[in-house]
């Protein structure tokens, strides 16, 4: 058995060690001795005659090579020689082997015994002989079986090699590649030949090839089919790594093309368009990367120019390569016809080949994006023929037909949009100063550290930033056109330069500027490169995506409808009944936009970006110095670098970095700069924003906002989102809308208090960082590091790790500070998007509602209202349960307990930072203050019911996942433990599961089980919580039992021998006690999980659709990493695509969170929606929602009938149905059949046994093959299932999806009537 | 383990000294150590987790190299004295290469085991490291900054190779439980000596600033295949061209070619024209060690 899985080890080496002289075309030296004896071939070859006098690669290199170098190199040559030499011998010894193989192969295929001659190896003699007798018994039974089998084609007999001993597999990759190979060398060995006459002074690489061409032709005689062997691999190899790369890449390299050639047309270039495009268009294999698109951008930029030919030419190109002109094609050929005002009879001929080609004229205005004039010119080329010609109607606004929305789309119920605070006059002012702040691309503000005095040095140090500045911007812009100089030489030379059009996109100046700003952003411990590129990559292609919104007139007509469309929420302006964004809608259509509002798609590939954003840095890199001596004259004065280039060390791989020089840091630090530059889009709006009408348009006015966040790279949810019918993403776009036009203001009396404290000292403590002045400092100077001991390095680790953390935690609040600063006195609003579940955030990524509680404390909602009779109780209560003090008492007792320290509050309230400080002992202290504020002036308020508040007040969602969990089951136990039941007081799920885990440990106890005695007196609610609140979340036995050892850890007498078999005892009964509790919860996770594996092991990923129609995609795959080779570092970046396959692991684990976290957004959206209608102000932060202390209560009843209303929905059904329709279509009518990657994993045996079966049955494929079992052996190596294999996959997929798990005797309307369901 | 070395070692007549760090095993070989007159001593321990760098107490089997120095009976020698004691060992599979990284460190900075002398090494090490300890530049893959390293450190004599097919195997699928090596061959086990050079501290690298060395040496093998000019401008050091002519390094070198003795040339040079004393560098190279110690 050893010796047959050292002989499996041999062949897989062998195939592997071809792998570098496939991929390495320049062999060094090492080939030469180096790899010893395991590869007997080489080191004949390395004998061989034309190998005598190998002379080093570096030789030719660099004739200048210094003596002493090459010196060294040759006696290093000397010795490999002997060495060669020596190894020679053994490999002399394993040689028979070898041919051994060969022949054996050989006499396999003609059913002859013919290699006995040479059987002369040493060694392994015996274990050759063993496995030659195995091979002979089953070269007997194999022999009909084989006549068959030499028909069959190439890639049969790659699986099968991998699946057989090792000996065959060989003799198959032979007999494949005997006659091609003979070819192939002939070819090369005259090849080489050649090169090496023409350069006599080979190196290392020639020597190489040409002694393996020789050895070739030397061993023809003996041993042809040892070379075959080694060429056919070679042969293959690349190619398929070729494929492989092809089908992931495609779409990449596809969208790379068209952003290139939009780029050409952004320049009014059409001729290197068209250039480039010929480039792709004249090769027969890489066209198949072009698509109509591809062309029609082509057309486009010459309809610009008006050339009529060239469009002409283009027309008769797409024929040639068998393409369909599509719409735009004709758009851009009557363009330009319009341009030239030509005969009728042109552009008649034009509209007939429309129409053949089954197109009708008005689907050009209906489909077509128009930029610029390109409308009017097409409209006048059709006015040419048919004088009268309309231009169509807009299409009939559609309605969504959610069951759960009727009520609120359905026309008689319409009421008139709530209206702002604000004159149609006052928001136009607005919308100007916010287009104003995004058109300059970034805003400079005022840090709030200015109000701190100024150090004497920092004036000094400000000065000399200045002046460096000014220099390094002169020389990052030579570096830059320097680069672009030599990079369209090199254009003219090579014929394409990826990069080429991408440098000319924006003037120099602004490309200069995002370098600097970089510069001036980087913190002193530096940044990862990756981070880097990308961030300059983003930055242009911002910039560039502005460019064109102004270039196409895209903004102007945006401009024009926004000053429409504030009529909408304008207080002197009549009030109408439309949603903003039925409202934008139809203002549209009025102004005879059709689609052209949105831009035409033109996002780069994640790949390009990051390439660009490399060439940025390096030319950053290179251009920026700083003379040495700047801070010591005593220093030679010499310019060096100011960022260096580093490699950061991390256990398996490295990273990357990009570091400030210390003399920079130390300048900048004196500098003590106080102005922040950010993006305009880190700055909530000034104005309402623009409201969401399609996947592609709303939020920001000109700053590019993707409605749903993805990480970088992925494409999938952007073609989902495009693909599903306007209609259904109404409902997500309308609360989204809703959630973005809630108007904020600044608390400014708790802003001040903050500011005061972060510029003082800060404070731990309250959440307010401390300037990094304040961190502790190491033990000794730095310079004498060397001497210092374990601990002393110990310490100064931790010091260092220590203020890196601190300087972020600074510089986070720091700009959140500034910019709520820098709004103090404004309105704003926050644009929201969401992420691919459907959870929504504000865009804006520092100051939002969703920050910390210092962020939360300063921000009120812009519209006041009264407090009506119960207002002033809801602030009590709101306050009590900030402070996390009752939570376990019911309302009335927190509104008493609140009126008990009502001397508390108002001392807070009055005297935060000298009085008795009662807020800051609190769970959310700077909320707590914010709140006992409010109150304090409410209650001396003369009525106070009749006080203006503007103060949010939250209610809270109890464990929210296992609210929706227990609902989607109608679990009794589990609903009362979450607060799905009426009761007195507040339900605690952890308490709940807590006493069950401990009953089974009485239990266990009382049963002598050590450990459930050992754990006497140590199950509490702490230990189980963090877990029972995971588990929602699809934590695993794995992570569950970390998060027990942790908890168990921190209780000190805890014995800590126990610890592992502590926490594995508790997390098996947590999830025991979830189970009696929550027991169709658990069913239900563990189908969503089991359906998920099956679906990603068939090579798809999990979609569904929500209540609501959004529809949602798992974005995980298996990533693949592409490498970018740049001259810095070689940068891998991953990328995302659909034609990967699923992450299964991931698909499979996250399935349960993901989609409990879609339905909690749906229901958040059904509360934001229906708050709408009742004219209620709504935020949310996930299941935190907010609202006034009016309105609580009418939100609180508006969240428990959604509550309701969702989970009436047959929702699990739904999902049922959805996804067998999706996944299960091949057994329905008309279906297609499943991919095949499905099969290693999914295969039944036909005898019922399991898919681990298949590898022995291959493998047993020489010995006996009769009936079914061969035939379906031969299906699965042909890749192609039978109808039976399919067949039986598809029935448990189906089986799986259809078996949706029961549900518990819980009556949903109960949660009509709880107090603690949200609270 | 069961104790095959251990025994190997007594039977060859010398004093042993054995470090379990399995409590399974510990029984046996103490009954082992009672049935023989004091050449056997067995400590319940781990030799690769010595001296580990996180604070705070130590749990067996992690422990303390003075306190198994003192256990042993052997005292601190000189550098240049004579090897004070000689370890056998084989390197755990899955933490090999780390292992190799701490020793090195160790070595360079005479700390733990080193701090006692020339320690020397005989270990078991799986043949594709010590392809890369024993690697030549310009060997693709094989040479790396571990073998620059090593090799400046310590003389590497290759004692005996078995084949992997000697050893019984647990894995379920019969397999070998060694790991997969694409670029390198890898069927044996290989008993290799390591021997520090007794000339490791006599000119410019001193344990003090060595580990500055090592940290240089990893920058430069980050990108092999990169020149050494350009590496020294990517840190902002000035001057790299004449450094490289007064060192006869060619101006084109890539760092993958430099032979280990031009590695430490390089040092000692940049060492004498002051040009490592600014202090960037110096934050960098803790953090590489906190790394390997982790």
């Amino acid at each position: 058995m050893e010796l047959l899985e050292v002989l499996k080890a041999r062949v897989k080496q062998l195939q592997a060690s071809n792998v570098p002289e496939v991929m390495v075309n320049k062999a060094e030296l090492a080939p030469l001795g180096n790899d010893g004896y395991q590869d007997p071939l080489r080191k004949v070859v390395a004998a061989s005659p034309v190998e005598e006098q190998p002379t080093p690669r570096g030789m030719d290199e660099s004739p200048a090579w210094p003596r002493s170098w090459a010196e060294k190199l040759k006696k290093e040559m000397y010795i490999r020689q002997l060495k060669v030499e020596r190894n020679l011998s053994i490999a002399a010894s394993q040689l028979p082997l070898e041919r051994k193989a060969k022949a054996k192969a050989k006499a396999e295929r003609k059913a002859k015994a013919k290699a006995k001659a040479e059987r002369k190896a040493k060694a392994k003699a015996k274990a050759e002989r063993k496995a030659k007798a195995k091979a002979k018994a089953e070269r007997k039974a194999k022999a009909k079986a084989k006549a068959e089998r030499k028909a069959k084609a190439e890639a049969e007999a790659k699986a099968e090699r991998e699946a057989k001993p090792k000996a065959e597999a060989k003799a198959e990759a032979e007999a494949k590649a005997k006659a091609e190979a003979k070819a192939e060398r002939k070819v090369k060995a005259k090849a080489e030949g050649k090169k090496s006459l023409k350069s006599p002074k080979a190196n290392g690489a020639a020597a190489w090839s040409q002694s393996h061409a020789g050895s070739c032709r030397v061993y023809a005689h003996g041993k042809p089919r040892v070379a075959a062997v080694k060429k056919s691999v070679k042969v293959q190899k690349p190619q398929r790594v070729l494929e492989n790369k092809d089908s992931s890449q495609y779409k990449i390299l596809q969208q790379t093309i068209q952003s290139n050639l939009e780029c050409f047309l952004f320049l009014q270039q059409p001729e290197e368009a068209e250039r480039f495009l010929l480039l792709y268009h004249s090769s027969p294999a890489k066209r198949r990367h072009l698509n109509v698109d591809a062309y029609n951008i082509v057309m486009r930029s010459w309809a610009r120019k008006g050339c009529l030919r060239r469009i002409d030419r283009l027309f008769s190109m797409l024929e040639s390569v068998g393409l369909q002109p599509s719409l735009d094609s004709y758009a851009a050929a009557l363009e330009c016809m319009g341009r030239n005002q030509l005969s009728a009879k042109d552009v008649q001929r034009c509209l007939q080949q429309l129409k053949n080609d089954g197109f009708h004229v008005d689907e050009l205005f209906q489909k077509c994006l128009f930029e610029k004039d390109e409308k009017e010119k097409v409209l006048r080329a059709i006015r040419i023929v048919q004088p009268d010609y309309q231009l169509p109607p807009p299409p009939n606004p559609q309605t969504c037909k959610s069951s759960l929305l009727q009520d609120f789309y359905s026309k008689e119920k319409m009421v008139s949009y709530p209206k702002l605070d604000f004159s149609v006059q006052e928001l136009q002012e607005l919308f100007q100063q916010q287009l104003e702040m995004e058109l300059n691309t970034t805003v400079t503000i005022k840090s709030v550290e200015s109000a701190k005095p100024l150090p004497p040095q920092a004036i000094k140090a400000r000065n000399l930033l200045a002046t460096l500045r000014s220099q390094w911007h002169s020389s990052i812009l030579q570096a830059l056109q320097k680069s672009k100089r030599s990079m369209s030489r090199l254009k003219m030379a090579s014929g394409s330069n990826i990069l080429y059009p991408y440098l000319y996109l924006l003037p120099d100046e602004e490309y200069v500027g995002i370098m600097l700003q970089i510069l001036n952003t980087l913190s002193p411990q530096g940044e990862s490169v990756a981070v880097l590129a990308r961030e300059l990559g983003s930055k242009v292609y911002n910039r560039y995506i502005t460019q064109r919104k102004l270039c196409s007139r895209q903004l102007e007509k945006v401009q024009e409808v926004y000053e429409d469309y504030i009529h909408l929420l304008a207080k002197d302006s009549q009030p109408v009944e439309y949603l903003p964004r039925e409202y934008w809608e139809k203002l549209v259509a009025e102004a005879g936009f059709g689609p052209s509002l949105n831009l035409k798609d033109c996002s780069w590939p994640y790949v390009l970006l990051m390439r660009l954003g490399m060439h940025l840095l390096e030319i950053l890199v290179q251009a920026v110095k700083v003379p040495r001596n700047i801070l010591n004259p005593r220093l030679e004065p010499r310019l060096i670098p100011v960022l260096y280039h580093i490699y950061s060390f991390r256990s398996r791989w490295q990273v990357g970095l990009i570091k400030p020089h210390p003399v920079f840091s130390q300048i900048v630090s004196d500098a003590a700069e106080t102005m922040l530059t950010f993006n305009s889009s880190a700055i909530p709006m000034l104005c309402p924003p623009v409201p969401w009408t399609s996947p592609h348009f709303g939020a920001f006015v000109l700053n590019d906002t993707r409605l749903m966040r993805f990480v970088d790279g992925a494409i999938q949810h952007q073609l989902l989102l495009e693909q599903c019918p306007p209609v259904n993403l109404h409902p997500v776009l309308d609360a989204l809308n809703q959630l973005g036009n809630c108007a904020w203001k600044i608390n400014q009396p708790v802003l001040d208090i903050i500011i005061s404290i972060f510029n003082d000292k800060g404070n731990e403590k309250l959440d307010i960082p401390p300037p990094i002045s304040e961190a502790p400092q190491p033990p000794a100077a730095p310079s004498n590091s060397s001497t210092w001991n374990k601990s002393q390095k110990h310490e100064f680790l931790l010091c260092k790790k220590k203020a890196a953390e601190m300087h972020s935690l600074r510089m986070d609040a720091l700009y959140k500070l500034s910019i709520a600063n820098y709004v103090r006195d404004k309105v704003f609003w926050f644009p929201h998007n969401m992420d691919f579940r459907g959870r929504t955030y504000p865009c804006p990524p520092y100051f939002n509602h969703l920050g910390n509680d210092v962020t939360r404390a300063i921000l009120l909602f812009a519209e006041g209202r009264p407090l009506g009779p119960k207002g002033l109780d809801w602030l009590k209560i709101h306050l009590i349960n900030l402070t996390g003090l009752k939570k376990k008492n019911a309302l009335q007792e927190r509104l008493e307990y609140a009126n008990e320290i009502m001397e508390e509050i108002l001392d807070s309230a009055d005297y935060p930072l000298t009085g008795r400080k009662w807020w800051m002992n609190t769970d959310e202290p700077w909320q707590a203050l914010a709140c006992c504020m409010e109150i304090a002036k409410a209650s001396r308020s003369p009525d106070p019911a009749a006080y203006i508040s503007h103060f949010p007040v939250h209610q809270d969602g109890s464990c929210n996942g296992l609210q929706h969990y227990a609902a989607l089951g109608r679990d009794l136990i589990g609903a009362i433990s979450v607060n799905l039941m009426p009761c007195n007081v507040p339900q605690d799920v952890y308490s709940a599961v807590a006493q069950q885990v401990e009953e089974f440990r009485k239990k266990d106890a009382d049963q002598g089980v050590k450990i459930a005695q050992v754990l006497q007196g140590f199950v509490s609610r702490k230990v189980v919580k963090q877990t029972v609140m995971t588990v929602v979340y699809g934590v695993t036995r794995y992570g569950g039992r970390l998060q027990m050892e942790k908890r168990l850890k921190e209780i000190e007498e805890f014995p800590e021998e126990y610890l592992w078999e502590a926490s594995h005892y508790l997390v098996k009964q947590v999830f025991n006690g979830i189970k009696e509790m929550f027991s169709a919860t658990r069913d239900i996770q563990k189908w969503l999980t089991e359906s998920a594996k099956l679906i990603a092991q068939s090579g798809q990923t999990v979609e569904w659709i929500t209540p609501l129609g959004l529809p949602i995609v798992q974005p995980y795959y298996r990533s693949k990493s592409t490498v970018l080779n740049c001259s810095m570092q070689n940068l891998s970046v991953k990328s995302s695509n659909s034609n990967q396959k699923p992450d299964t692991v991931k698909q499979k684990n996250a399935f349960p969170p993901n989609f409990i976290h879609s339905l909690d957004s749906t229901h958040m959206m059904l509360t934001a929606l229906h708050c709408l209608r009742q004219g209620l102000t709504f935020v949310s932060v996930h299941d935190c929602y907010w609202t006034h202390a009016l309105t609580v209560d009418v939100m609180n009843q508006i969240c428990r009938q959604q509550f309701v209303a969702l989970h009436s929905e047959k929702i699990l059904q739904d999902l049922s149905k959805f996804m067998l329709e999706k996944y299960c279509r091949y057994s329905l009518p008309g279906g297609k059949p499943p991919p095949l990657s499905v099969l290693p994993t999914l295969i039944p045996s036909p005898g019922g046994g399991c898919a681990q079966m298949l590898t022995g049955c291959v493998i047993c494929l020489g010995v006996a093959l009769e009936g079914s079992c061969a035939s379906f052996l031969t299906d699965v190596k042909n890749k192609v299932p039978g109808r039976e294999t399919r067949d039986l996959w598809q029935n448990k997929l189906m089986e799986q999806l259809s078996n949706v798990p029961k549900t518990g005797e819980f009556n949903l309307k109960n949660v009509m009537d709880s107090t603690y369901f949200f609270s | 383990g069961p104790g095959v070395l251990t025994r190997t070692l007594l039977n060859a007549g010398v004093k042993v000294v054995a470090l379990e760090s399995n409590l399974a095993f510990l029984p046996n070989l103490q009954s082992l150590e009672n049935s023989l007159d004091g050449q056997l001593k067995v400590i319940y321990g781990d030799f690769f987790r010595l001296d580990p760098l996180v604070a705070g107490k130590l749990k067996p089997p992690a422990m303390c190299s003075d306190k198994l120095f003192e256990t042993m009976g052997v005292a601190a020698v000189p550098w240049r004295a004579d090897v004070p004691v000689k370890i056998f060992g084989i390197l755990p599979q899955k933490k090999e290469r780390n292992t190799l990284w701490r020793l090195l460190f160790a070595l360079y900075e005479c700390s733990s085991i080193y701090r006692y002398g020339r320690v020397e090494l005989n270990i078991f090490i799986s043949e594709k490291e010590y392809k890369v300890l024993t690697a030549k530049p310009g060997e693709g893959r094989a040479y790396q900054a571990l073998t620059v390293l090593w090799q400046v450190g310590c003389e590497i004599q290759l004692l005996h190779m078995e084949p992997w097919s000697s050893f019984l195997t647990n894995l379920k699928s019969g397999g070998l439980a060694v790991a997969k090596s694409t670029w390198l061959p890898n069927d044996h086990l290989c008993l290799v000596r390591l021997t520090p050079r007794q000339n490791l501290f006599t000119e410019g690298l001193k344990p003090t600033s060595s580990s500055t060395f090592i940290f240089m040496v990893k920058q430069c093998f980050a990108k092999p295949r990169s020149r050494l000019t350009d590496r020294l401008k990517s840190w902002s050091l000035h001057n790299g061209g004449k450094l490289l002519r007064a060192l006869e390094i060619p101006k084109n070198a890539e760092t993958r070619n430099l032979y280990p003795e031009d590695y430490r040339r390089l040092f000692e040079a940049l060492q004498n024209s002051n040009m490592l004393t600014e202090t960037w560098f110096h934050d960098e190279v803790l953090e590489s060690i906190r790394n390997i110690n982790i």
